[in-house]
């Protein structure tokens, strides 16, 4: 990416110097004096804007800071808040990345007025009499060409996003059309305009005055529009990104006997407020939504503009309710609401995508948390949810019975401290049929590769649904009771099937505890992929991406070079970071039908549509969501196997292991 | 409305449970306790009906001290007070006994209703409740799906047998015995735990266990597998005769 940015600025410049240098002088042209009047009249114009502009900011830095102080905020690690800005900020990184052209035309924008810093300070300095860079010094002369190169790509650049919001009109920048949108991307073609034109006049005539004084009119009328707008960004987005929460949808801890979450706008700490006021509403977020996608209520980006609405209109000292149910007498902000909220998959999309350094997932989590806490949210399958939780401690509500019945059956052994690790069944693994099946061929795989294990006695889920719809008390209780049987196991090394586990007891515990170190067992596998049989099947396999092994944890190749091992890995359209939920995230597996159309059922499609032979699935969630959707599409659905199925099918019959029919029943 | 509930401490559903060395009854080492699942529902009545109607719910429990836990699980689902009656003999008390001592407790408090599940899932005697409402003085009914309070008394759905109900109309104050399944329960919340914190839990001393209880449990067993054959001998005919008679007066099925 730098190396085209510098590619364009080079090209641009030399071609900009010897088009200039032919037929003008290439020089920047200045009025030659200002009178006391026309410094004056600089003199109140500056202060008008500058009032109207704190008159504008004021209020917004004031609910930003009045805002609930953010307790667990620590800037450490520096390092990476500095690489981030670098990134996000300087580079433009996530939003060339992620949206190309578009982006690209942004970060034209962006650092055209990074260099037009200098210019612009220069610029007013003269009408005040302080120039200090003349366009006849050799510094000033290179300077003013450089920035003039700048000056042609923000004109383009502005021009195409002008064209886009506009004309080609994506839906993700919402319905209407933002009128003001179209002054502002005028305002910053007329600067690079006026700039630009004073190299084609000579200097001392009318023309450059008036050349002048429409590059400083139109700087004063551009900044007090900033900050009621999206433009906001412009200033504290920055800040925003340097400053978000350290972790991905690090869901902060409660604070105090009177905190249950996001309840009021007396909850909404400084973090929330600085990121709502950064959105810039250009809808990534939405885009990727996998719930926005099909059909349902919750658009990400509506939720953030609805506290931002929420802050305008009450305040961040608030007690009236954030979510819209509980409201009914304001006429603001409908779209955050409890139904939207519980919609979420927590497939963190939204927050990846975000340019301006918004956490989305620790928001809507924030809103079902409050919910939740006070009872607010009353759902039959919520409910029996957290019923099974409380009571049976799974998800699934069978009795722990089962489980016992199932390990004695594998004959696995209970894990008691001579073992190198403790094999983590999940809800899944221990109670669904499909679960077990994934957890038996993976300690197939173990005891293939020699490496020992032994399982927990008694397991209790880790609470992962309970706290992602929110419930703390539920999960509390979980994530203690977790610690715990691992401390009296004197537990070293954990390695688990599922994604979800796998986050909550690396991450999500931390609050109650340190936990041992866990792996998921893609990552356990592809540490010893040179001993895992490499498959001649030449069979296709598309692998999906599960949310809260990617994104949340960032592991890709992993579990691809497992694929690789068993077949001819297929990319999705929609892989990587930019994968597609299943819809069983967030809890949301648990609960009743969807509205619309189903998560499980347009990925599904979209990973059938590869013509893959396999699809391949590194979460016990994700596999059951598919199963099902796959049966439902086709009479001849491909076939689906998790990465430990993939590797065990190619293993050779050993005695004593446990073992069942290879490939299992699905093939 | 003052609704008082009676509620007992169970252990789990799921738990793994061991006849004791002296057999007369489980081993309570290393067994999690809950709350009695048909007293949830009674509980749940009690908060439904203060919900439409207002008043006052005080949960009553009978137990040694790991039974304030599950108080506390009331009082963050919603009850307002909680009486703890420390016994720790209540397995040698029998109904009678054990009614005795929530009686005790449950006088000072004149109630306008009593509710509590209609049996336990531990000893499933269905007892207690009915002998509670003798030694209140006030009328009862049993096997509860609905409650409807009416001016100044109560109507109530009780359960029959072969999907039949009955609609009974009774006055106040009473004792009702509430059957599963009538309502759907309530999740705990961490609102409520905060809360139950600052409510208030009375313990009370139970009154000292009779002398010589009228019902004592003799032995706690595992349901014996039972096989039992019996070889009949003679001729055919009279093998025949005899099977004959087995079946019309033995087993009666001819």
């Amino acid at each position: 990416m730098v190396d085209v940015t510098l590619a364009a600025v080079t090209g641009a410049r030399c071609s900009g110097a010897t088009l200039l240098g032919t037929w003008v002088s290439a020089t920047l042209a200045e009025p030659g004096y200002f009178s006391w009047l026309e410094t004056g009249l600089l003199l109140v114009g500056i202060a008008v804007s500058l009032t109207l502009f704190f008159w504008r900011f004021g209020p917004i830095l004031r609910n930003i800071f009045r805002s609930k102080k953010d307790t667990d905020f620590s800037l450490a690690p520096v390092g990476r808040r500095v690489w981030d800005f670098v990134w996000e900020v300087l580079c433009q990184g996530k939003v060339i990345r992620q949206r190309p052209l578009p982006g690209l035309a942004h970060a034209f924008v962006f650092w055209g007025f990074l260099a037009f810093a200098l210019v612009t300070t220069n610029h007013i300095a003269n009408g005040l009499r302080l120039g200090f860079l003349s366009p006849e010094s050799y510094i000033g002369r290179f300077y003013f060409l450089f920035a003039a190169a700048w000056a042609v790509l923000v004109a383009i650049g502005i021009t195409g996003l002008f064209i886009r919001r506009f004309f080609v009109r994506p839906i993700w920048l919402g319905k209407k059309v933002s009128i003001e949108s179209g002054w502002i991307a005028f305002l910053i073609f007329l600067l690079m305009v006026s700039y630009l034109g004073a190299f084609f006049v000579s200097p001392g005539g009318d023309a450059v005055r008036a050349l002048w004084w429409t590059h400083t009119l139109t700087l004063l009328v551009f900044l007090p529009l900033i900050p009621h707008t999206k433009h906001l960004h412009l200033v504290i987005s920055p800040v925003t990104v340097f400053l978000k929460r350290a972790g991905f949808s690090k869901i902060p801890p409660l604070h105090g006997d009177e905190d249950f979450g996001l309840v009021a706008g007396k909850d909404v700490t400084q973090l929330v407020s600085l990121q709502v006021y950064s959105c810039v509403e250009c809808g990534r977020c939405t885009e990727h939504c996998p719930a926005f996608n099909t059909g349902k209520v919750l658009n990400p980006k509506e939720i953030i503009l609805g506290v931002r609405s929420y802050l305008n209109e009450l305040g961040p000292a608030s007690e009236v309710a954030l979510l819209a149910e509980a409201r009914p007498e304001t006429a603001f902000g409908e779209t955050l609401s409890m139904e939207a909220a519980f919609e979420c998959t927590t497939c963190g999309a939204c927050e990846y995508q975000c340019p301006v350094g918004i956490q989305h997932v620790p928001v809507i989590i924030g809103l079902r948390r409050g919910a939740t806490n006070t009872g607010a949210w009353e759902d039959t399958y919520g409910t029996k949810l957290f019923l099974a939780l409380e009571k049976n401690g799974n998800a699934l509500g069978l009795s722990a019975m089962e489980r016992d019945k199932f390990i004695q059956k594998e004959a696995f052994p209970i894990f008691d401290g001579t073992q190198e690790y403790c094999l983590w069944l999940g809800c899944m693994g221990g109670y669904d049929p499909k679960g077990r099946e994934i957890i038996s061929d993976f300690a197939r795989v173990m005891k293939y590769l020699g490496t020992t294990f032994g399982v927990l006695k008694k397991e209790k889920c880790t609470g992962d649904p309970a706290r992602r719809l929110g419930n703390d008390l539920v999960f509390q209780t979980l994530a203690e009771a977790g610690l715990k049987a691992f401390e009296t196991a004197k537990v070293q090394k954990i390695v688990a099937i599922c994604p979800h586990c796998v986050r909550t007891i690396a991450n999500d515990w931390r609050e109650y505890g340190i936990a041992p170190e866990i792996e998921h067992h893609s990552e356990f596998m592809a540490r010893y992929k040179d001993r895992l049989p490499k498959q001649a099947s030449g069979e296709s396999i598309v692998y999906h991406d599960p949310c809260y092994l990617g994104r949340y944890r960032g592991v890709y190749e992993e579990p691809r070079e497992i694929v690789s091992l068993a077949g001819t890995l297929v990319e999705a359209p929609r892989s990587h970071e930019r994968s597609f939920c299943c819809g069983a995230g967030g809890g949301l597996v648990f609960l009743g039908e969807e509205k619309g159309e189903r998560v499980s059922h347009v990925r599904a499609a979209e990973l059938a549509g590869t013509g893959a032979q396999v699809v391949g699935t590194a979460c016990p969630f994700c596999n059951t969501m598919f199963r099902d959707a796959l049966a439902e599409m086709s009479k001849t659905p491909p076939q689906l196997l998790d990465i430990a199925q993939l590797t065990a099918r190619a293993l050779p019959e050993m005695h004593g292991l446990g073992t069942r029919d290879q490939g299992s029943g699905e093939r | 409305m003052k609704i008082l509930v009676a509620i007992k401490q169970v252990p789990e559903r799921d738990a793994q449970v061991h006849v004791a060395a002296d057999g007369k009854w489980i081993d309570e080492s290393d067994l999690n306790y809950t709350i009695n699942e048909p007293d949830a529902y009674a509980l749940e009545e009690a908060l439904q009906l203060k919900e439409k109607n207002g008043g006052e719910v005080v949960v009553v429990c009978a137990g040694p001290e790991r039974v304030t836990s599950t108080l506390r699980e009331a009082l963050a689902k919603g009850a307002d007070r909680a009486i703890h009656i420390e016994a720790d003999d209540l397995g040698e008390r029998d109904t009678l006994g054990v009614a005795r001592i929530l009686a005790d407790a449950m006088k000072v408090e004149s109630p306008d209703l009593v509710l509590t599940g209609l049996q336990s899932d531990d000893l499933g005697l269905g007892q207690t409740g009915v002998v509670l409402a003798e030694l209140l003085g006030i009328p009862h009914a049993t096997i509860i799906m609905h409650v409807e309070v009416t001016g100044g008394g109560l109507k109530v759905k009780r359960e029959l047998e072969d999907g039949w109900f009955q609609h009974v109309e009774m006055p106040l104050p009473a004792l009702l015995t509430i059957q599963s399944g009538g309502n759907k329960l309530r999740y705990a919340t961490l609102m409520g735990i905060k809360k139950a914190k600052t409510k208030e839990t009375k313990t009370v001393q139970a009154a000292a266990a009779a002398a010589s209880p009228a019902i004592m449990l003799e032995r706690v067993y595992l349901p014996e597998k039972q096989k039992k054959t019996e070889m009949l001998t003679g001729t055919p005919d009279q093998v025949a005769a005899k099977i004959v008679e087995k079946l019309k007066f033995e087993v009666r099925v001819i």
